[in-house]
């Protein structure tokens, strides 16, 4: 790891006022379960890092009247364990459960988790100097791309957003509130994420002196479910997640929803999907043509091709988990 | 008749147990020594290359680095072969792979190192070496590199041919040998049913918790103590001695705790360089590994090609078998193919054998043992083959194994004849044990669901053991022994002495000592702990046994012939009245007649070899492809149970591995030949969330020979995990998978092929 200069300010104002307006030099730092792996690698070399640990008024999840306010630096364990939101959204609390293990939860933030960096292995890889970094080409087109976009139409560079809680905050209409160095805006969380596709470009919209503050999402009798297919059962990212909301009504599904994880460089709206499933009964029929109309226009890349049938299998599951049927997969 | 036993057989704790579970264990990391300075290692970032030069001027400027140490530090070594505890290895080879010379033949290969008064100084110093590389195209795959055509690793690696080195031209094939048994001609023409397939298996780590470790003080004088994290500090002794040319009486080898090993710590990598720094500096050195490193600098189990032919008669007994052998031996000759080959068909009696094995390089880490070195590889082959002929004939898959399995008197295609040994017993156990007898419930689940059954063998070894048992004064015995105790044999060693002397576990205190402090041992390996460092425990209680007798004979000034030993108190056969215990006559030889100390060394005969087979219920998503494990059974013969705790920690560890290997974990190679996954989170070892709990079950066939019956228990467990869980897959799928790991991706494919 690169030495650094390390600041510890105590609001937010005085946070963003450390930042500079170039992404690199230095860096913002929550838990860290991110940012020191890649600093330890060699792939982030911040010689300023601001820690938000002293930041109070970061934590805290409160659940009021309209919204639920969650700040950016509450714990991923934090949001896992909430009754009241395990209650409103399952789909958060799930894919927050979900995440790498006990340590990894304990420390890790939800601003953090937004805009935590792509794991892919030629970004990670401290030698390879690709079109993220300040090199010209991205080598996961042609290369190892197993685990890499499957919705790649278009793409310079086909990461998959690494964020497992963003899926489902998108599809409960989420939006961030951010403090720039003119004061705070706010950004729905759909269009909070880009695809990078140029040197030093990050996976999200803010600039190099904006931070995260908290995320709002509003309060709905929503229904809500978050699926994701595994390899492991802990310490592994999904292949494919697909994050569902929609209201119930006596004409079926409305206004669903459907947000597909780790098929994109950024968290994927599947319209079809919701077009599919609006106005039926979700069932295992109709739940499964609404999985391959999410899968439909997918373009994989040379190795990933088995992640479209997963598509279908992640959006069917979360159709069913989110109208509570029978979970016809499991025992 | 069976033996009766007070101790063996027993569960006492550990004598480590304490210090490990409050953190208190020393090992590697942990030591601090005075003006220590602190080593890093530059790796080469290229697959092959050919290093032009190492500039290190600018490093050596940087403030706190105080040496630079690359191969032109360490002395030439010819083409000599030592053997080193670990079968026989090229120095030259083992040399280049502690720090380059000339050409780097993998990425992760040690090129230079440095030291500096602090970590972040040294790290920070090792970017600042310039190493010019020529870089050369790579080969990672074992049949390209067998080609004609493919680029050669080295220009002096020549193909030995059936016992021939063909010096005509350098080939990436090192070896190839055959073992002949019968005319498998003439075999496969009795044949009712014949089954050839073909397999890949990926490259996979050991995956131990603890990296590799080493601090190396070297003094003015020429002597060297190096602490290391081993599994032999006799091999660590041996092959610094080599590589360093110095005297093995100038160095002392202490074997810190070891956290895991299997296999892969064996070999050195970081001690001769730490040593080398030392030396330079004055000052002790220490290095550690981080993951990275030892995924991409420390050997792995090779990648390998195999197809396997089988002939079974219309009765269901084989009557021929043929096998091809490709274990990459990654970037110096000398995979674990000699063991494969001889594991391929080493649990059943055929009677027509052809077996050709290659050993051939590629541009990855030189590969190291890894449990049961080459068996794995080669039963989920011959296993699943083997599977396929029973469902031909539709036999049972364990009334076959009871038909053809291997037993005293059967000749392997290698050339041994079996002793005694276990493996029908393993076989009739699994099918009396109430998870075969169960039928695997059908509609329990939504998904289809698959038993499958393989068998595995793994030899076991004897080797040099040495101990010496110091009786105390309190009637306890201390106990030192050279053996590394990597999964509970300080307590499994100690047991053997106890029930020797008729005394508790718990008054037996042993411990691990350094080279200059108890006799040449060998590694900690082969599964020989219990059985050879058990066995010379037992010979130095005989020795502590007749000295206490002659003690007892002088107290009560009696001939030795009067006196006898029974279960730990000493009586006079002449007079019941005169008897005493071992603790008794400890405390009073302290005052008269002098203290005992016992001593023994052993180089005992190989166990008859170890069997087991294994019982798997599986589960696929055929959706996903994910397969889930839902009973898990292991049947094993361990000849005697000394610890049975350890004995189900060594079977269920083995078959977790083997689980690991089966479904998830390989080595991810780019174009470039760079490994993409070096880190625990991008390499998928189970964890304990994706496993059931694995219900080892234990048979003792006692070894003849040994004291106690002892087999070993360490290796055989991962051998049967891949071919049974892949036979398992068959029953739920209906598709046979031939390539490991047998991952989602790979299972959705080959279901979407089959339809
Ligand atoms: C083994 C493992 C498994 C994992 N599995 C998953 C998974 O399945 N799904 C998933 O979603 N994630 C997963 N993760 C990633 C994990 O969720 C993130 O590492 C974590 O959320 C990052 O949070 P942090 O607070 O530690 O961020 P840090 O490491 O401190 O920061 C990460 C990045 O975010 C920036 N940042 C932090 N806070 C803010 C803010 N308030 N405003 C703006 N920028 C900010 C930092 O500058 C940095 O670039 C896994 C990680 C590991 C190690």
């Amino acid at each position: 790891m690169k030495n650094f200069t390390y600041f510890r300010p105590t609001t937010p104002e005085q946070a963003v006022a450390l930042l500079e307006n170039r992404w690199g030099n230095t860096e913002l730092l929550a838990g860290g379960t991110d940012l020191h792996d890649l600093q330890k690698e060699y792939v982030a070399q911040p010689a300023r890092v601001v820690s938000l640990s002293g930041v109070n008024a970061l934590a805290g999840i409160r659940v009021e009247e309209k919204s639920v306010r969650i700040g950016a630096g509450a714990k991923l364990a934090d949001i896992a364990n909430h009754a009241e939101l395990k209650r409103l959204f399952p789909s958060l609390t799930d894919a927050a459960d979900q995440i790498g293990g006990p340590q990894i939860r304990n420390m890790g933030t939800l601003g953090g988790n937004l805009c935590q960096r792509n794991r892919c292995w030629y970004f990670r890889d401290e030698h390879t100097n690709c079109l993220l970094k300040t090199g010209q080409r991205c080598f996961a087109l042609d290369g190892e791309n197993k685990y890499h976009a499957i919705f790649s139409q278009g793409h310079r560079c086909v990461i998959v957003n690494p964020s497992t809680l963003a899926p489902a905050l998108i599809a409960l209409g989420a939006s961030a509130v951010v403090q720039g160095p003119n004061g705070r805006r706010t950004i729905e969380l759909g269009r909070f994420f880009r695809a990078p596709g140029a040197n030093n470009e990050r996976e999200h919209v803010l600039e190099a002196n904006d931070m995260v503050v908290e995320v709002t999402i509003p309060r709905s009798n929503l229904a809500n479910a978050s699926y994701e297919v595994r390899h492991k059962q802990a310490y592994d990212w999904p292949l494919v997640q697909a994050a569902v909301s929609f209201e119930r009504g006596d004409g079926g599904v409305r206004n669903p929803r459907v947000v597909l994880g780790h098929v994109a460089p950024t968290p994927h709206v599947a319209e079809a999907a919701a077009r599919s499933i609006t106005g039926q009964a979700v069932s295992e029929a109709t739940a499964g043509a609404a999985g391959r109309a999410a899968a439909q226009d997918a373009k994989p890349l040379s190795q990933n091709g088995y992640k479209v049938k997963l598509v279908e299998v992640a959006v069917k599951r979360a159709l069913i988990i989110a109208a509570g049927q029978k979970r016809y997969w499991e025992v | 008749m069976a033996q009766v036993f007070q101790v063996i057989g027993t569960r006492p704790i550990r004598h480590d147990g304490l210090d490990k579970v409050t953190g208190r264990a020393q090992y590697g990391a942990d030591i601090q020594l005075s003006g220590m300075l602190h080593g890093r290692v530059l790796r080469s970032s290229h697959a092959h290359a050919r290093i032009k030069s190492i500039d290190a001027s600018a490093a050596l400027k940087v403030p706190g680095v105080e040496a630079v140490a690359t191969a032109a530090d360490l002395p030439e070594s010819g083409d000599r072969i030592a053997h080193l505890g670990e079968g026989a290895v090229n120095l030259r080879h083992l040399s280049s792979n502690c720090l380059a010379r000339g050409k780097v033949h993998y990425k992760g290969q040690a090129v230079a190192a440095l030291a500096a008064t602090n970590p972040h100084i040294a790290e920070e110093a090792l970017a600042l070496i310039k190493v010019d590389y020529e870089p050369l195209p790579p080969v990672m795959d074992v049949r390209e590199a067998m080609k004609d055509s493919a680029p050669k690793l080295h220009a002096d690696v020549f193909t030995e041919e059936m016992g021939q080195l063909k010096k005509d031209k350098p080939s990436n094939v090192a070896k190839h040998f055959q073992f002949k048994l019968g005319d498998v001609h003439k075999g496969f023409a009795q044949a009712a049913v014949t089954v050839e397939r073909e397999f890949h298996t990926a490259t996979v780590h050991q995956g131990y918790i603890e990296p590799h470790n080493a601090t190396a003080m070297f003094n003015p004088d020429g002597n060297v103590t190096i602490w290391c994290s081993t599994q032999g500090a006799f091999t660590v002794r041996a092959q610094v001695s080599e590589l360093l040319q110095i005297p093995v009486s100038r160095i002392k080898v202490v074997p810190l705790e070891i956290g895991g090993g299997f296999g892969g710590k064996i070999r050195v990598y970081l001690e001769p360089v730490a040593a080398v720094l030392s030396k330079k500096t004055g000052k002790p050195v220490k290095i550690l590994m981080d993951r990275a490193a030892v995924f991409e600098g420390t050997g792995p189990t090779p990648g390998s090609y195999i197809r396997v032919k089988l002939g079974a008669d219309k009765t269901g007994k084989l009557v021929a078998g043929e096998a091809y052998l490709a274990y990459e031996a990654g970037a110096f000759p000398g995979s674990p193919i000699g063991p494969g080959a001889m594991c391929i068909f080493a649990c059943y009696d055929i009677p027509n054998v052809l077996i050709d094995g290659f050993d051939v390089c590629v541009n990855k880490p030189a590969t190291a043992a890894y449990r049961a070195p080459g068996a794995t590889n080669a039963a989920f082959a011959s296993e699943t083959v083997v599977d396929e002929i029973c469902r031909q004939l539709k036999i049972d898959p364990l009334e076959f194994r009871l038909k053809n399995g291997a037993k005293e008197g059967t000749r392997r295609a290698d050339g041994p004849i079996y002793p005694r040994i276990g493996m029908i017993e393993t076989v009739e156990a699994a099918k009396k044990h109430p998870h075969y007898v169960a039928p695997l419930a059908p509609g329990s689940s939504p998904f289809p669901r698959g038993r499958g059954v393989a068998s595995g063998f793994w030899f076991n070894i004897g080797l040099k053991s040495s101990v010496t048992a110091s009786v105390n004064n309190d009637g306890t015995v201390s106990l030192v022994e050279g053996s590394t105790d990597i999964g509970g044999t300080r307590v499994s060693v100690a047991m053997q002495l106890a029930e020797a002397l008729g005394i508790r576990a718990e008054d037996v205190r042993p411990v691990v000592a350094d080279t200059d402090s108890v006799g040449y041992t060998d590694v900690t390996g082969g599964s020989r702990v219990t059985y050879a460092t058990g066995w010379a425990a037992y010979e130095a209680a005989q020795d502590i046994k007749w000295q206490m007798l002659e003690k007892a004979a002088q107290l009560w000034k009696t001939d030795l012939d009067n006196v006898v030993y029974d279960k730990g108190v000493i009586r006079a056969k002449d007079d019941p009245a005169k008897k005493i215990t071992f603790k008794e006559l400890a405390e009073k030889i302290q005052h008269k007649g002098g203290i005992v100390v016992g001593r023994a060394t052993v180089d005992p005969p190989w166990p008859g070899g170890a069997f087991a087979t294994h019982i798997v219920d599986v589960e696929v998503d055929p959706d996903t492809g994910k397969v889930s494990i839902l009973r898990y059974t292991a049947v094993q013969d361990c000849g005697k149970a000394i610890h049975p705790s350890y004995v189900e920690g060594q079977i269920q560890g083995g078959a977790v591995q083997g689980i690991g290997w089966a479904l998830n974990e390989e080595y991810a190679y780019n174009a470039k030949g760079e490994m993409t996954n070096a880190s625990f989170l991008d390499y998928r070892m189970p964890t304990s969330l994706d496993l059931p709990m694995i219900d080892a079950v234990i048979v003792e066939v006692p070894d003849p020979k040994h004291p106690y019956g002892v087999r070993g228990v360490g290796e055989v467990p991962i051998v049967p995990p891949p071919a049974a869980i892949a036979n398992a897959i068959y029953a739920a799928v209906g598709v046979r998978m031939n390539e490991l790991p047998m991952s989602p991706g790979r299972v959705v494919k080959a279901l979407a092929a089959k339809k």
